[in-house]
């Protein structure tokens, strides 16, 4: 499902990975193909938006990967996607700091381009097991035989609550 | 299985969900036949996924829908107005588990809470003593924990923050449910595994689902014909106006007339309306059983919000059973809270990559990646309460937009109404004061996501003009057509709607059953 202004289709990282395998970034060359230094580009502008210490870049690659079999599905906006990220490396968009990329991609948050990149990037980069992994999250449990063995009331900062219904009467 | 010849006029229902699945399976426990038309497919609990978004693509409704209004969702997710499932056993298969019951002033919110600027309120035909035995039968059916002596699930670590916090501040109304997900095996079905998919398919069968209970149990009775994959696009009626057959469009898109004697529609508060405006006729022509110009009227979504907190150690709120932990101390009418109506608070959890779709929509950058970066260290509540029904916040069919069978998609159009903005104004408010009594360092609060709680648009009323079906959720214009699932809902009260929305359709069956015996039908 899309979030964004896109029509539905399958799980982000999913539909990603199918692409970039299958067909390749299709096409006449635009820039857009491997090898072409969108993916670097793209895989930057994911980690000024979506920046997590201590994270490798392959998430964010696969995410920018993502982003170009979007821009991809369709003529238009193949064409768009190459002239926007062409703009950007021709004002020096990989070169910037962190707070100058930041404040960069923050003047351009309001084009097309950005809302369809922050929108697929998001559904792709924290849908990776890789990202999960980093923020703590455990994935799928039910082959672990859930959680009821491994931590589901694991908590010790606190007292252990009541848990049956207050038997003061109705209020 | 059952096969009932599609020139046989049948007891036809439409949609496996809630309302529909409890009547299949009450009305073939009674010994009468039913065609079951479900435009989903029938996938069981192996085929479910373990992960957000395979569940999601796997069994959401993703015919393309609109939406109009001032609410947030038109901006955010301007073609998911909803989370309803497309699947045997309707959004049940994708719901969590909290059933409590409406209270005796939610079916007279007219008259409890007067008139209120701007709402269409009105008070049910029905009274909660009308409706405690099908509760009882309802809790009995789905195995609500603290009830009917079912022992309460143990407290997970979302819970445990939670409860401390109601603690703190000063709630005493705060349990671990009810909740319908087995704490100690019951009814043939084993005991939670606290995998934490609550919101997906449950693989476990822990969880009641109509999938997982009515489904089966109506098919071994052999009255049942159940057809998957059949998506109903149009009710006929005959020179009478009475209702006589359903046109249902297969797989690939091959139309089929199944006659029928009764027509039940329980395919949730969106497609029911939508399915009636499309079967319109030169008698009808605003739609079947739409003389009061009320079907898609008083769409009503619940008031929501969840607030997500962070703490400096770790929670882990994604281990356990979701939404198992409930605060009703707000649930009561005391409008010196400045509004009428209340809500309740339950916990819940997403994985990330729900919660980063979720949790401030468009958002990105460092304030954002703050958020995230703390998932292991967030607690989370959702906030759930009576909206206000309002004439204009409704189901029409777009204009713009057609489905797969090229029919007119339904426009959701919703706005808030101001009780639904100071209410959950005051609900951010105390579960920041909950959890800051547990020592939280942050706190988001995140607006309503596409609506789980669909409710309204086909109401029931007393009077023929002020709705669409009687107290059996009969249509007050067509004597064979009947609303079998949340759009019969006069309001929408403070609680999850689901355990209602059994009890009602186990009242209809008796209902039906007896008028079936009686010749009346
Ligand atoms: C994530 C999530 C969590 C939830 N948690 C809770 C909870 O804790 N407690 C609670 O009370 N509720 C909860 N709910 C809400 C609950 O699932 C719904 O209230 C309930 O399932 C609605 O029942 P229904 O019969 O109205 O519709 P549904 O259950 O949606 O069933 C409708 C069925 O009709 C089918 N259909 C629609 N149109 C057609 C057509 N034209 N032809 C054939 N078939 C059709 C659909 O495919 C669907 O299967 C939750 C929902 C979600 C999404």
């Amino acid at each position: 499902m899309e979030l964004t202004r896109s029509a539905p289709s399958g799980s982000a990282s999913s539909v990603a990975v199918e692409t970039v395998a299958e067909r390749g970034y299709r096409g006449i060359p635009i820039g857009l193909e491997r090898g072409s230094g969108s993916r670097k580009l793209l895989a930057r502008m994911i980690r000024v938006m979506f920046p997590h210490d201590g994270l490798s870049d392959a998430p964010y690659i696969r995410a920018a990967e993502a982003v170009l079999a979007l821009a991809c599905e369709k003529p238009g906006r193949q064409v768009a996607f190459a002239a926007a990220i062409q703009d950007l490396m021709n004002e020096g968009f990989e070169a910037m700091d962190d707070d100058a990329a930041l404040a960069h991609l923050r003047k351009m948050s309001a084009a097309d381009f950005f809302t369809q990149v922050q929108g697929k990037a998001l559904l792709a980069f924290y849908d990776d097991p890789e990202v999960w992994e980093h923020l703590g999250y455990e994935g799928p449990s039910f082959d672990k035989g859930g959680y009821v063995n491994r931590g589901f009331d694991d908590l010790d900062w606190l007292p252990d609550p009541r848990i049956d219904e207050y038997d003061g009467g109705e209020q | 299985m059952k096969r009932i010849a599609l020139d046989e006029p049948a007891v036809v229902i439409i949609g496996s969900g809630a309302g529909g699945g409890t009547l299949a399976h009450e009305l073939t426990r009674q010994g009468i036949e039913c065609v079951v038309l479900e435009a989903g497919p029938y996938l069981k609990n192996e085929d479910y996924e373990n992960d957000e978004w395979k569940a999601f693509n796997q069994m959401a409704w993703l015919d393309p829908r609109t939406t109009s209004g001032s609410w947030r969702i038109a901006r955010d997710f301007p073609s998911l107005p909803a989370w309803l499932v497309k699947a045997v056993g309707g959004t049940t298969t994708h719901w969590s588990g909290a059933t409590p019951r409406f209270k005796e002033h939610e079916f007279k919110a007219l008259s409890t809470y007067g008139h209120v600027e701007g709402a269409n309120l009105l008070d049910w035909p029905l009274t909660l003593a009308e409706m405690e035995p099908f509760y009882e039968r309802a809790e009995m059916a789905m195995g609500s924990t603290h009830r009917q002596g079912r022992p309460a699930l143990p407290a997970n670590n979302n819970y445990k923050v939670f409860a401390n916090g109601a603690e703190r501040i000063g709630y005493k109304r705060y349990a671990t449910g009810p909740y319908a997900t087995n704490a100690a095996p019951y009814d043939g079905r084993p005991a939670s595994i606290q995998d934490g998919f609550n919101f997906q398919g449950d693989k476990s069968g822990a969880k009641w689902s109509i999938m997982v209970r009515e489904i089966p149990r109506a098919l071994e009775t052999g009255l049942l014909d159940l057809r998957p994959d059949s998506h109903v696009v149009r009710i006929t009626h005959d020179a009478s106006g009475k209702a006589d057959a359903v046109i249902y469009a297969d797989k690939d898109g091959n139309l089929h007339r199944q006659s029928a004697r009764i027509v039940c529609v329980a395919g949730n508060s969106i497609e029911t309306p939508r399915l009636l405006l499309l079967s319109d006729s030169a008698r009808f022509p605003n739609g079947l059983a739409n003389g009061s110009d009320q079907v898609g009227r008083n769409y009503m979504r619940h008031l929501t919000g969840s607030v997500y907190a962070r703490f400096d150690k770790p929670v882990r709120m994604y281990r356990g059973e979701t939404m198992a932990g409930l605060i009703a101390d707000e649930s009561r009418h005391d409008p010196s809270r400045g509004f009428v109506g209340g809500f309740y608070m339950e916990t819940i959890s997403l994985g990330p990559a729900f919660l980063a779709a979720f949790v401030e929509p468009g958002a990105w950058g460092p304030d954002f990646a703050r958020i995230m970066s703390s998932y292991a260290n967030t607690a989370g509540m959702w906030i759930v309460g009576e909206d206000m029904p309002q004439a204009d916040n409704r189901i029409t069919l777009s204009t713009t937009v057609r489905d797969h069978l090229d029919l007119p998609v339904a426009n959701v159009h919703f706005d808030d109404h101001d009780n639904d903005v100071a209410m959950r104004e005051y609900g951010y408010g105390k579960a920041a004061e909950l959890y800051d009594a547990v020592g939280a360092i942050g706190h988001h609060r995140t607006p309503p996501y596409p609506s789980t709680h669909n409710l309204g648009t086909c109401r029931m009323s007393d009077r023929p003009e002020d709705g669409v079906c009687d107290r059996n959720g009969r249509a007050h214009e067509v004597a064979n057509l009947f609303i079998s699932d949340g759009s019969q809902m006069t309001t929408g009260a403070a609680a999850n709607p689901t355990l209602t929305i059994v009890a009602l359709a186990m009242r209809q069956a008796d209902h039906l059953a007896g008028e079936l015996k009686r010749g009346n039908l």
